[in-house]
Order: C-alpha cells, then structure tokens, then sequence
C-alpha cells in the first residue's frame, strides 16, 4: 500500500517538472477583478436589475431540467434491456453477454461534451441535440451499474420460484425485480442529478440550456455570467438535496 | 409415485454423484434421506423435480418419465411439488404475504403473471396458508425481519399454496437453533399427516431423521446402502452409511 502512495508522489513529482510553473501566470489580481466584475451589475444595471435577470432565465433553466429529465429516463429505460443481457446470472452464455457488455463499454467512454458536439452535428444546435446526448450519455452509465446490481442479487429466490414451475420469466419477476427495482429507481435519480450538472454545461457547444446562456454572455456580460451562476448552484443544491432525502427513503 | 429406475447422475466436470439408484417411494410418506455431505443426497433430491437433470436411467413422478419433461409441461410438473431450501429462499424486501404468494406464479399465463396481479382466490390461499402455518400475525412483515423458524414456515406456506403432492426438502432445519429446528419438523410432520402430502426430506441431524421419517434412506458416494424403517437402523448400519461413527453435529442431541 504505502508502495502505492510512494509511487504516485514520484510521479507528481516528475510531472510537475514538465508543467510550465510561471508564477507570473496566476494573475491574482486578474481574479479579483473578474470576480468582481461577475457579481456586481455592469455598467448602468441595478441590483435589481441583476435579479430580474435571474427571472429571465427562467425559459433557459426549463430547458436545462427538461433536457436533463427526459434524457435520463430515455436513456435508463433503454439501458435495461442491455443491462440484463450483461448479466452473468441471467443469461448465462458468454457468447451473448460478452458483446453486450462490449457495446456498454463504447458508450461510456465517450465523454458527454463528446456525445453533445455530435448531436449538434447531426440535429443542428437547441434542445434535442442535449436531449440526444444526455440519453446517450445514461445509457451507458445506467446499464453499467445496472447490470452489476443484477449479478449481485441474491439468486436463491429466483431458484425457489423456477423449482415452482414458474418461467425464467416469472422466476425474475417476481424473485429477481423486487431486489433490483429499489436500487434501479435510487440510480434514476442519482444520474438526473448527474446530468443537470451536465447539462448546464453542454450548452457550451450547442446543445441548448443554460450552458447557452453562459457562454452567450461570457464575452461581454461577466454581470450576467455571475447572475447564472448563482442561479445554477442554487438549483443544482436544490436538486441535490430532493435527490439525497428521495434515495434516503427508497432504503 | 416415485420411482427410481437405474438413475445416475454424472456432472459435466466428471463427478459421478448418483450410481444405478433404484428407488420407489410411495403416497403419503415422511422418508428421511439421511448420509455424508457430498454423499449425493441434495443431486438425488432435485432430480425428482428436474431442477438437476438425470444422465442415465428413468424417473418417474406419478408414471410420468421425468428426464424426457420439457417446457411447459415441465413445469406443470412442478407445480405439484413444493421445495424447501435450507436458506429459506425468500425474496428479503418483500413481505410474508407476497413471498407466499408467489407460489401461485406458476398457475397463469406469463402475460398475466408479469403484471403482478393475483385474483382473490390466491390471496385467500396465500392468508390461509400463513394460517395453516401459524404466522398470519406475521403476512404483512418483511421476510428479512423475520426469525429464521419464521421464514421456513413462510417458504412452508409457499409451498402449500401450490397445493402440491409432494414437497422435496433440502436440509430444511440446518440452519434453526435446536428448538426452532424441532417446531419446523413438527409442522412438515403435521403437514405430511393431515394433508396426506408426501415429504422427502435431506437430513443433517440422524436422530432428528430417526425421529419423523416413516421411512429412512442412507446415501453413501452416490448409492443407496440403505432402506428401511427407522427402527432397523443400528450403529453399525450408521457406520456403514457413513464410514465412520456419527459426529458431534451429526446428532441434534437432548
């Protein structure tokens, strides 16, 4: 083990060599000033002005929520189906999981940014290309974790109810499922809050939200920068907090 | 109902774990198959309902030759006999109720089965069953927070809902404290008298085999060295079935 934490202090070491370390680079002085420039209102703006224009983006925020919500849930309904056939326990031939879990595996190393550029070229910038790539996006990580959640369920039950004479079927209807539906809705969740995040941030390269916003204003309105700022921590501290009491009652 | 006619079982990996089994058991009795870990006795029990398929020989349930069982016939089969596990084998999340319940699975449609909804005649069943067993206080009580004694006789009230002939039984009380063991016996022999259904129980315990079977069948490396009544067993038979005199944890004791 302290072989391991050795190793990789070593290694930062050496890397650090071939990082450019100008001091002059920080620009702590810059910082305040963007800073300051970010959470105070621009020129003629009031303060009142600087939260009215919170309540504008309000279109923007639904767009992000929308964006996150229907791609989550597309993309975790597509992913069972490829989840189960993952599944050692369930399907049992190498020759049919093997692939399968191949084909999850090419999805989730595309990172989302990735998806997001791609979707923008295929369907032109806005919503749906977010859509597109948030689906695709959980699709990957929903059938990862799914698919190890079912080879960890206890199989016992699904033996009793085969022994019964019910099919393969039934057998993990009523066996198999009540052990994975709890922790399947719990992964819902926990990827939508995932995926806010993300998508606040894909509208960076198109794909609509209010990552669009960001990026609209990020040359000239530092004030309006700030403003979806705050806005966005406050909602995604919102979602976090729904999310955490939600899981903590699926338990 | 039951015979077994020159049965072996091979497994893939090569282990002969049952050799030439002739057997024949009939209705209504409480047989006691009693020998080493290993002997063959779990692979002799789950043939009976193809759980574990037969390589050579016939079995047959009833006059119907098992091995030759597919589909849904199959499972028509073995709607009739209920299986008891040493671990119980319920579903821990859902509640009494529901885990007996799911014995009635296999008596619909799958179209009907996959939504979830039971008509009243099996609620009925699954509550008198629980009834039957001595724990409807306990039907809407997470399995996992049951007692181990209690969750047997859950999987007992799931098996009775399959109104089944036969229950096979697997190291049923293994895992219960002595006194849980000898209250779970009692009611397989309870079930055995009043309904007339025929147990076949793999025993770790011989005194406790000893004690409630009507018949007793000792199993050494894949073959049947005895069968007989219970009376007729002597140490000697004992040593014979097992190679050596019983352990320790081979006698439940008192």
């Amino acid at each position: 083990m302290w072989y391991v934490v050795i190793a990789v202090i070593v290694l930062l070491v050496i890397f650090a060599q071939f990082i450019p370390f100008d001091p002059n680079y920080f620009m702590f002085d810059q910082l305040g000033v963007i800073l300051k420039k970010m959470f105070t209102p621009k020129g003629n703006r009031t303060w009142g002005d600087y939260f009215a224009y919170m309540w504008t983006l309000r279109g923007a925020l639904l767009d992000t929520m929308k964006m996150s919500f229907a791609g989550t849930v597309i993309g975790s309904v597509l992913a069972v189906p490829l989840a189960v056939l993952s599944a050692k326990n369930i399907v049992k031939l190498p020759v049919i999981y093997i692939p399968m879990r191949f084909i999850m595996n090419i999805f989730r190393t595309i990172p989302a940014m990735v998806l997001a550029i791609i979707a923008v070229l295929f369907v032109g910038t806005g919503v749906l290309s977010g859509i597109i790539a948030i689906t695709l996006f959980s699709f990957g990580i929903m059938a990862k974790m799914l698919y190890e959640v079912i080879e960890t369920i206890d199989m016992n039950p699904y033996e009793a109810l085969e022994s019964t004479g019910a099919t393969r079927m039934e057998s993990f209807r009523y066996a198999a499922l009540p052990q994975i539906l709890p922790v399947y809705v719990s992964y819902l969740i926990y990827i939508f809050e995932i995926n806010v995040r993300t998508s606040a941030v894909l509208g960076f390269v198109g794909a609509g939200g209010i990552g669009a916003v960001i990026s609209d204003n990020i040359l000239y309105n530092y004030d309006r920068v700030g403003a979806t700022i705050i806005l966005i921590f406050f909602v995604i501290l919102f979602v976090q907090f729904l999310s955490n009491y939600v899981r903590g009652k699926l338990q | 109902m039951i015979k077994f006619v020159d049965v072996s079982k091979t497994y893939p990996n090569g282990v002969q774990a049952l050799k030439d089994i002739n057997l024949e058991i009939y209705d209504g009795e409480f047989v006691g198959i009693i020998g080493l870990s290993g002997a063959g006795k779990s692979t002799l029990l789950r043939s009976v309902n193809k759980m574990i398929p037969i390589t050579s020989g016939q079995l047959y349930v009833d006059n119907v030759e098992v091995s030759s069982l597919k589909g849904k016939k199959l499972r028509m089969m073995r709607r009739g006999i209920g299986m008891i596990f040493q671990s119980f084998n319920l579903v821990k999340r859902m509640s009494a109720f529901n885990n007996v319940l799911t014995g009635r699975v296999a008596y619909y449609s799958a179209a009907r089965s996959i939504f979830g909804f039971f008509p009243e005649y099996d609620k009925v069943l699954a509550l008198e069953a629980l009834d039957t067993m001595g724990i409807l206080d306990k039907a809407f009580t997470r399995a996992d927070q049951l007692s181990g004694g209690q969750q047997q006789r859950v999987a007992l009230a799931r098996a009775l809902t399959q109104k089944p002939r036969l229950i096979l039984a697997d190291e049923p009380v293994a895992s219960l404290d002595p006194i849980t063991t000898l209250q779970v016996m009692d009611d397989f022999a309870r079930i055995n008298k009043e309904f007339g259904i025929t147990v076949i129980a793999n025993m770790h315990h011989v005194d406790l085999a000893l004690k409630y079977s009507t018949r007793i069948i000792g199993i050494k490396e894949g073959q049947v060295v005895f069968d007989g009544l219970p009376k007729e067993i002597s140490d000697d038979i004992l040593i014979q079935i097992y190679g050596r005199s019983l352990r320790h944890d081979e006698v439940l004791g008192e």
